[in-house]
């Protein structure tokens, strides 16, 4: 164009450099792929070097979070319906006067698994908690759902080894608890819980 | 020199209709899936890892490069007039300059811009470089602005949207230094090789006749692919 000059051919590469440079790209991209791109994205490690990077640990928990959303996904669609019909006699009767009992739950998580516990509870009602990790450390997730609203987050962490607090209901649902253990070996959850609320089980 | 003469139209409605269907399909790749508000994929591995994983980082670095159209085609518009092997260096290393230095300060300080105004620009840089290509700067205004000054300050454009992409993915603060530079890393890796495979598509490009000729309605055809990108952004800003 204007502001640059037209290269002279004899700067440009030749044929065979060209070719040759293909034919390297393409041998490169081939081992970039079976050595590195196949063991973080699919955990297939045909040669090792993933494995020894740490790359197919992370291609393991893709196809994990991809299962299990899937899962979720399925699950999800078949059970939407009914759901919204069982939720709401049960919140209302947790509204007109809750009453305050407290229990204790105990789940042990393997390697890699999650695992979810809930309270069905009323806008604004309290719940005093306090869980703890026995072995390790484990992520998790303090949220809520109710039909038509998939997820409302209250908390987040990784690397936990124990939490407690007060939760207060956004709105009329189920709320509580997510936890991964994202460790090598197995861990024990000890949920204690007391307060407002009509129902808690596991429900992951 | 003039080159007044562009390709038939035909060759150029398939050509943008190519970039266009090719825009879409990045835009489908970049949807997410959501399970107990857990991401998949790489935020999902991000989100639930913690600790120094260099492999990891580099490999997501390289990833985010090669997969980045916004990124790639402005370093397609960077190099389309450059050959000699010392002047794309020279550019390349203005571009990962820049944009290594706004990625460390935006992680590290938490400044976060709007992503869609980042994206936005980012797309606008493209428009840029596809308009000095062409020479439109000379035409209009009788100036060629300085193209290595114009690298260094869109990197650090595109270094402010990288940051903006990694605090989204909610990294842990524990070895988060290390990781940073494994991504950063990853990111020139990345950079080099999508370089590499450009570079050896305009080799062979460069070499016919008709080059020159088609360099106006590739340009042209660039510089439709940042608006669409500004568009996007811009859209995604006013529903946001």
């Amino acid at each position: 164009m204007f502001n640059s000059q037209r290269p002279r051919p004899e700067d440009l590469p030749t044929s065979s450099q060209l070719i040759r440079a293909t034919a390297l790209a393409a041998v490169a991209a081939g081992a970039i792929l079976v050595a590195v791109v196949l063991p973080s994205e699919y955990a297939i490690d045909p040669t090792g070097i993933g494995g020894a990077l740490g790359l197919t640990e992370m291609g393991e928990v893709k196809l994990q979070l991809a299962k299990e959303a899937a899962a979720d996904a399925a699950t999800g669609s078949a059970s939407a319906a009914p759901a919204a019909q069982v939720a709401s006699p049960t919140a209302t009767a947790a509204k007109a006067d809750a009453p305050q009992r407290s229990e204790t739950m105990k789940l042990t998580l393997a390697p890699g698994q999650g695992a979810e516990i809930k309270a069905t509870m009323a806008k604004g009602a309290r719940l005093n908690f306090n869980w703890s990790v026995e072995g390790g450390r484990v992520n998790f997730d303090t949220h809520a759902d109710a039909p038509g609203i998939a997820y409302h987050g209250y908390a987040k962490g990784k690397d936990t080894t124990g939490e407690s607090g007060e939760l207060v209901a956004a709105f009329d649902g189920k709320h509580g608890w997510f936890w991964r253990n994202r460790s090598s070996a197995p861990v024990t959850i000890t949920l204690r819980t007391d307060g407002a609320y009509s129902d808690i089980r596991r429900v992951v | 020199m003039s080159f007044r003469s562009i390709a038939p139209p035909g060759g150029v409605l398939r050509a943008a209709l190519l970039a266009a269907s090719l825009l879409l399909l990045c835009f489908a790749i970049g949807a997410e899936a959501w399970a107990h508000n857990v991401a998949e994929g790489d935020k999902g591995y991000i989100q639930e890892s913690s600790g120094i994983l260099f492999w990891p980082f580099v490999y997501l670095g390289a990833k985010h490069m090669v997969t980045g159209y916004d990124h790639l085609l402005f370093l397609f518009g960077v190099i389309f007039f450059l050959y000699r092997m010392k002047d794309i260096g020279l550019y390349v290393t203005l571009f990962a300059i820049g944009h290594s230095t706004t990625m460390l300060f935006g992680v590290l300080t938490g400044i976060s811009a709007n992503a869609y105004i980042i994206d936005a620009i980012i797309g606008l840089s493209v428009v840029y470089k596809a308009l000095d290509n062409l020479g439109a700067y000379q035409r209009w205004f009788g100036v060629q602005p300085n193209t290595k000054a114009a690298t260094l300050i869109f990197g650090f454009f595109h270094g402010f949207g990288l940051a903006t992409k990694i605090l989204e993915f909610e990294i842990a603060n524990e070895g988060l230094i290390p990781n940073l530079l494994a991504f950063n890393i990853g990111v020139e890796i990345g950079q080099l090789l999508a370089l590499g495979t450009i570079l050896i598509l305009m080799g062979f490009w460069r070499r016919t006749p008709s080059f020159m000729r088609h360099a106006f309605a590739v340009n042209t055809i660039l510089m439709t692919a940042g608006f669409v990108l500004v568009g996007y952004q811009l859209a995604g800003l006013a529903a946001a």
